[in-house]
């Protein structure tokens, strides 16, 4: 069998050139760490690829670009980290009310203010919650190793246009940062409806508006109505996830990203050790996997969400869970990261301690 | 009264921005900081935008600065300051506070040409009591040398990377100098650490001011210009020298140069032992580098004519 072809990358760059592979011809940005390798390679490389690059003078800048570029019709992208994506929500919402796609990815660092420059996962409640104004979603898809910085950027893109609508990709300073081997999965390109909502010029053509301001009477109202079918529609198709030895798991550790990773080895060290403990992963965060994790807590399961900050998606597992079982919590806020053996201390602290009885 | 401007007597003012802070060896902004507050005879209360200097000089529990220092966003250093002055002047006007005390706030270039310009341009025009001074190493040095609109034309940057495609930046650098005069301010001028005396003396002319003031102080930084870590003062001079970096300053709308060199020297000189430059002296980019001496000498025409005729 011929081997896979393999690259070795740092995560912002295979990010980045996932994104030229997509068909991504539009980026602005802004420096800011632990996202500059985004940035750096798309300046030489969007050349390369004929797109355009640009290096705004604000965050607000770079995210308003990509909205004119989008609303021409081309697959845009931006870039940055905490303090640069809260400057960016105000034309988030905008993007979602316009129903534009775009593709904005969160290499996330610790907060608030300025906080530091180490991965953290403090941005949930932001990205999966709205963060701008006015009832919107974004698509949050959440990377856990440098093949998924590949895949879900691309996938990215897809979902973007196929819903009109900014996604997020909400990475951390750890996957943006660490180089490893992964596969270069090859661009198809989905069938997707024909945009035939871009201004593009309107000679021979009736001329089209693309606008977040309805005043009319009831005007908004229906445009929200329609918004949040979109969202219903979402919820019901694009859950990802990923569950390892949940079948017999007494106890089922819930982590997303850079945190999933680490708790995955904790996980693998307790199995050895003979505790039926499973990792459920989110990955898409919005929409929530809040279906499967109900299935679970139906079987009478215990929970674990470990999160790196003071307990975000943790309020989605119980509301999931809807109190049909116990959920504890293990974080740490500000840009700290686990490590393994502390992640496997803690799990087998909340382990039960006679099989069968959680719950 | 006032100290006298000579080392003697400088070297016996307690230093208000001390030593153990972690700006690279050789970074021309600490010594920038330490001239303006040695300059400054006033209690001082100093905003700091986002940057190297904010970041290494405020390491967690430990600060060089020995005044009261406030830091928040990027873009928001003329803003905080203004509400601090602000402030000031209230309580002095309900008669809570006696002190005459002296506003200033630092930022480099990207937190003051480009994301900090919008905030800055307010503090100028609703005439806040205060002195911005920007120490412009012409590029995002903090986060990996990302261009900014104060980097020169031709330079090599990791978002403008000189290469088969193009020969580093295309665009000349924004002229924030005039454009802060152009808000009618008192006083805005330019200034470089290797004529320190030129430098004190502005700071000291600029607190006598009342209303907004601005300095755009040229502040070497080797890893962004990929020069030698001793260079920092050599390398200014040449600046200076090459009328890259004119030393003047704008009084009540009155252009006044502060030093002519007497021997304008090419900006080849001072390009040349800069990295950032190295892909200009390759044949293929002769023309580049006879434009950015093009640029150099317009400007530095412009501002003579402009200093003639009193404007």
């Amino acid at each position: 069998m011929a081997k896979k072809k393999m690259l070795l990358m740092k995560g912002n760059e295979a990010l980045a050139e996932a994104a030229i592979q997509a068909g991504c011809r539009f980026y602005a940005g802004y420096p800011i760490t632990p996202q500059n390798e985004i940035p750096e390679y798309l300046s030489k490389r969007m050349p390369e690829a004929k797109g355009v690059f640009i290096q705004a003078e604000s965050e607000i800048a770079s995210i308003n670009m990509v909205y004119g570029a989008s609303a021409a019709g081309v697959r845009a992208m931006t870039s940055s980290s905490g303090p640069g994506i809260s400057l960016k929500q105000e034309t988030i919402s905008f993007l979602a009310g316009a129903e534009l796609p775009a593709v904005i990815i969160n290499i996330q660092r610790g907060g608030p203010g300025l906080g530091n420059i180490t991965a953290s996962q403090a941005d949930y409640f932001q990205a999966v919650k709205g963060g701008g104004h006015g009832d919107y979603k974004c698509i949050v898809f959440s990377p856990f190793n440098v093949q998924e910085m590949w895949d879900l950027t691309m996938r990215a893109f897809d979902k973007a246009d196929a819903y009109r609508m900014p996604v997020i990709i909400l990475g951390d300073g750890v996957v943006g940062q660490m180089m490893e081997p992964f596969h270069p999965t090859k661009y198809v390109r989905p069938g997707l409806p024909e945009k035939d909502w871009i201004l593009d010029g309107c000679r021979g053509r009736e001329p089209r508006v693309i606008r977040t301001l309805f005043v009319g009477s009831g005007e908004l109202e229906k445009q929200n109505i329609l918004l949040q079918k979109k969202y219903v529609l979402i919820r019901k198709k694009e859950v990802m996830f990923d569950a390892y030895d949940i079948e017999d798991a007494e106890l089922v550790v819930v982590a997303f990203g850079i945190a999933a990773r680490i708790a995955l080895s904790a996980v693998k060290e307790l199995r050895r050790k003979g505790k039926k403990v499973g990792l459920f992963r989110p990955v898409t965060l919005f929409p929530f996997p809040e279906k499967q994790i109900a299935d679970i807590a139906d079987r009478k399961k215990r929970f674990i969400v470990v999160e790196m900050n003071a307990g975000q998606m943790v309020e989605d597992v119980r509301l999931a869970v809807n109190g049909k079982a116990d959920v504890l919590f293990y974080g740490r806020p500000g840009g700290a990261v686990f490590n393994p053996e502390e992640l496997y201390r803690k799990i087998k602290a909340a382990y039960p301690r006679v099989a069968g009885t959680a719950g | 009264m006032a100290t006298g401007l000579t080392l003697k007597e400088l070297s016996k003012k307690e230093d208000r921005f001390t030593h153990g802070h972690r700006m690279c060896a050789g970074c021309g902004a600490p010594t920038i900081v330490k001239m303006v507050l040695l300059a400054t005879d006033y209690p001082v209360i100093a905003a700091n935008a986002t940057g190297c200097l904010e970041v290494s000089s405020c390491i967690s529990e430990y600060t060089a600065w020995k005044i009261p220092w406030i830091h928040t966003a990027f873009e928001n250093a003329a803003a905080t300051i203004s509400g601090v002055e602000t402030m000031y002047r209230s309580l002095k006007k309900q008669g809570k506070i006696d002190k005459d005390v002296k506003f200033i706030a630092f930022g480099g270039d990207g937190g003051t040409y480009d994301i900090g310009l919008q905030s800055l341009s307010g503090a100028m025009e609703r005439g806040h009591d205060m002195l911005y001074v920007c120490y412009d190493n012409g590029a995002y040095m903090n986060t990996g040398i990302q261009r900014s609109s104060a980097t020169p034309l031709g330079a090599d940057t990791t978002t403008c990377p000189a290469g088969d495609i193009i020969p580093g930046k295309l665009r000349v650098r924004k002229n924030l100098t005039k454009i802060m005069a152009a808000h009618n301010i008192p006083y805005a001028a330019q200034a470089s650490p290797s004529h320190w005396m030129d430098l004190m003396k502005k700071v000291r002319k600029a607190h006598e001011f009342i209303g907004p003031k601005f300095m755009n102080i040229l502040s070497p930084c080797n890893r962004g210009w990929r020069s030698q870590t001793n260079d920092a003062i050599t390398l200014s001079r040449l600046g200076v020298n090459s009328c890259y970096w004119p030393l003047y300053e704008i009084e009540d709308g009155v252009t006044k140069i502060t030093y002519t060199p007497k021997d304008k020297i090419p900006v080849a000189d001072f390009m040349k032992p800069q990295g950032r430059f190295k892909h200009l002296f390759a044949p293929a980019n002769e023309w580049l580098l006879k434009k950015v001496q093009e640029e150099v000498d317009k400007e530095w025409e412009k501002l003579k004519k402009q200093a003639e005729c009193g404007c």
